[in-house]
């Protein structure tokens, strides 16, 4: 019972150990490139777990054509990650850039190191 | 004319159409670039004004662009607490007009990138407008992120030695904030299958079970906001992004983009006061007990601070402690004292940045020691200072002044008066820290030349500086306005009627 209530929500389950893990990596970490893949790593798990949300047993691709065939999966939580894709994106540029002038003023990447250099 | 309702998309769109606008037309003449935004700033000013005339006369309204109907469209809402987009717009105008001289000035800066900085003030206005008149969860969600994007790179832009570092960790602590709303508003949306707030909040009452996944929700949602709002213990970033910035974008942070957390407390407990699924209770007791701490440790290590920027983003962490006591204590005289302090310390702390950059842009220097004496070759910018400091410690008749009394008298009237006390504490240790910093700009010696030659701010940094200092002292005389304006989007709010 149990292991089949685990094993419907798995996705949920995995989405939250991918948050966690995510938030370990930012927070254990030294290496700036290193705490940001740590970011995506959490910006991924939430992707997912809204995904998750629009799945619908049997459903099929929302898209409307003759033929189609109900039920359908969710479109709105896809269009909703597609934007936070772009999001993330935007962040990860973002943040990329900023490591690189780090790394030019300050000839490291390491967040130890970098305390020592204020 | 304000009841042409398009105005509420007029107000989102043109600060963020404008921000593409700026860098193209300026593309020839670089010279162009702060009068183009400065015209944008002032046609989402008219659009504010506009709403603000509105809220007062008939309350909430809202608007469905493109005709879809809620909840299915994404809807946009104005409300009484919605009117923080006027200061907004204030300051992000003032913001403008000072930037103009500030940053032909700052280190390292490149001429032909200067649009680009224009372009991304005016995105970070468009974002904290978009932010408060959005009644959609994930509309919510975009905004913050595009507010809290440009805020990164507006603070890595300021050419400090260490400017990127400030700038990467608040990316870092801002990016996992933005997931975990994110992340509650997935919650919410598999909850509830809407996204609409006030149609969430009608269906979160319906709904049966356990309440551990709106409780979840709202622990997600409360906790990005807390850091967004740099409540105690999730402060840390604050400091260093808000010192290093150059100082008109450190006057938009600190008075505007730290209230946007605030605001997006204020929006969840909305949903959850009216659907009533979890008690409130504890979440506001939370509240008051880190505003009270954020108080004191806010205050505390601004005593210590020799960099005049560093002192006013500590005391920001404290002010944000006042604002979020206010709203804990969920008592009315509380509750209006924490909403109106949000419009008042925007004024303040915006009054007291564009001062001290006012200071750093003359002198070069921004230290306690090196600006001793600066009272006297600068007496316009210093007054200015010094009332912003008035304000700030709370001395009548000044704004800040009537926020913390409205705060002290609601600790009284939900029977804790401890926090009264904690409160006249902070208080008192803001007051030691600003003494020190009047008595080093009237009384102490001057030790550098440049300080005692240096001449007064030019007129572009002095009419921002100036109109907010008077506008401290103006809004501690007619503070019943704003009082009396916020009431019954407060008394909505504590009884859970239709947020």
């Amino acid at each position: 019972m149990t292991v089949d209530i685990a094993w419907h929500n798995i996705y949920y389950l995995a989405s939250v150990v991918l948050f966690c893990i995510g938030l370990y990596v930012i927070i254990a970490k030294d290496n700036l490139i290193k705490k940001f893949l740590g970011l995506n790593i959490m910006h991924t798990s939430v992707f997912m777990f809204i995904i998750a949300l629009s799945a619908v047993d049997e459903g099929h691709a929302p898209i409307m054509v003759e033929g189609a065939v109900a039920p359908f999966a969710n479109p709105l939580p896809q269009a909703l990650v597609l934007t936070g894709i772009v999001v993330a994106v935007s962040t990860t540029a973002l943040a990329l850039s900023l490591i690189i002038r780090i790394y030019r003023h300050c000839d490291t990447i390491e967040a130890n190191e970098l305390r020592e250099l204020e | 004319m304000e009841n042409w309702p398009h105005w509420l998309v007029l107000v989102v769109m043109a600060p963020l159409v404008g921000a593409a606008v700026v860098p193209a037309l300026s593309l020839r003449n670089r010279a162009l670039a702060p009068w183009i935004a400065l015209a944008v700033m002032s046609v989402t000013s008219l659009a504010a004004l506009m709403l603000l005339v509105r809220v007062a006369r008939e309350g909430l309204f809202s608007y469905v662009p493109g005709g879809w109907e809620v909840p299915y469209g994404i809807e946009l809402r104005f409300d009484e607490f919605s009117a923080v987009i006027g200061i907004i717009c204030l300051i992000g105008w003032l913001a403008v007009l000072f930037s103009v001289r500030y940053v032909e000035h700052m280190p390292n800066v490149v001429p032909d990138r200067i649009p680009y900085y224009y372009a991304l003030l005016l995105l970070n206005m468009g974002g904290m407008i978009g932010f408060s008149v959005t009644g959609d969860l994930f509309n919510f969600f975009i905004f913050l992120e595009i507010l809290s994007l440009s805020g990164y790179a507006l603070v890595a832009i300021s050419g400090e030695r260490i400017a990127e570092m400030a700038a990467f960790k608040y990316l870092l602590m801002g990016a996992i904030s933005s997931l975990s709303v994110l992340f509650a508003v997935g919650f919410i949306y598999g909850m509830t299958g809407t996204l609409n707030m006030a149609d969430a909040a009608s269906r979160l009452a319906g709904l049966d079970g356990s309440p551990a996944a709106p409780a979840v929700a709202l622990g997600l949602m409360t906790v990005g906001f807390m850091v967004k709002a740099a409540i105690f213990p999730l402060h840390v970033w604050l400091p260093d992004a808000h010192a290093i910035a150059p100082s008109p974008v450190s006057a938009v942070l600190s008075g505007l983009v730290v209230k946007v957390g605030i605001i997006g407390v204020i929006r969840v407990q909305q949903i959850y006061q009216d659907s009533g699924v979890v008690d409130l209770a504890i979440l506001n007791q939370l509240f008051v007990w880190l505003g009270a701490i954020s108080i004191v440790v806010g205050a505390f290590f601004a005593i210590f601070q020799e960099d005049i920027k560093l002192m006013l983003a500590y005391s920001t962490i404290s002010n944000i402690g006042y604002i979020v006591m206010g709203l804990g204590l969920a008592s009315t005289y509380g509750v209006i004292g924490g909403s109106v302090h949000v419009f008042n310390h925007a004024l303040i702390k915006a009054a007291l940045f564009f001062a001290a950059g006012a200071l750093i842009y003359r002198t070069g220097y921004r230290t306690l020691t090196d600006l001793r004496g600066v009272g006297k070759s600068m007496p316009l910018t210093c007054a200015a200072l010094s009332i912003g400091a008035i304000s700030i410690v709370g001395i009548p008749p000044t704004a800040g002044f009537l926020c913390k009394w409205y705060i002290a008298l609601g600790a009284f009237e939900a029977d804790q008066p401890f926090f009264g006390f904690a409160l006249i504490f902070g208080a008192l240790f803001i007051f030691i820290y600003y003494i020190r910093m009047v008595n080093a700009f009237y009384f102490l010696p001057p030790v550098r030349s440049e300080v005692v030659d240096a001449k007064e701010a030019p007129l572009s940094m002095l009419i921002p500086t100036l109109s907010l200092a008077a506008l401290c002292l103006i809004m501690g005389l007619a503070g019943r306005i704003p009082l009396s304006f916020i009431e019954p989007a407060v008394m909505r709010l504590l009884n859970g009627a239709g947020g």
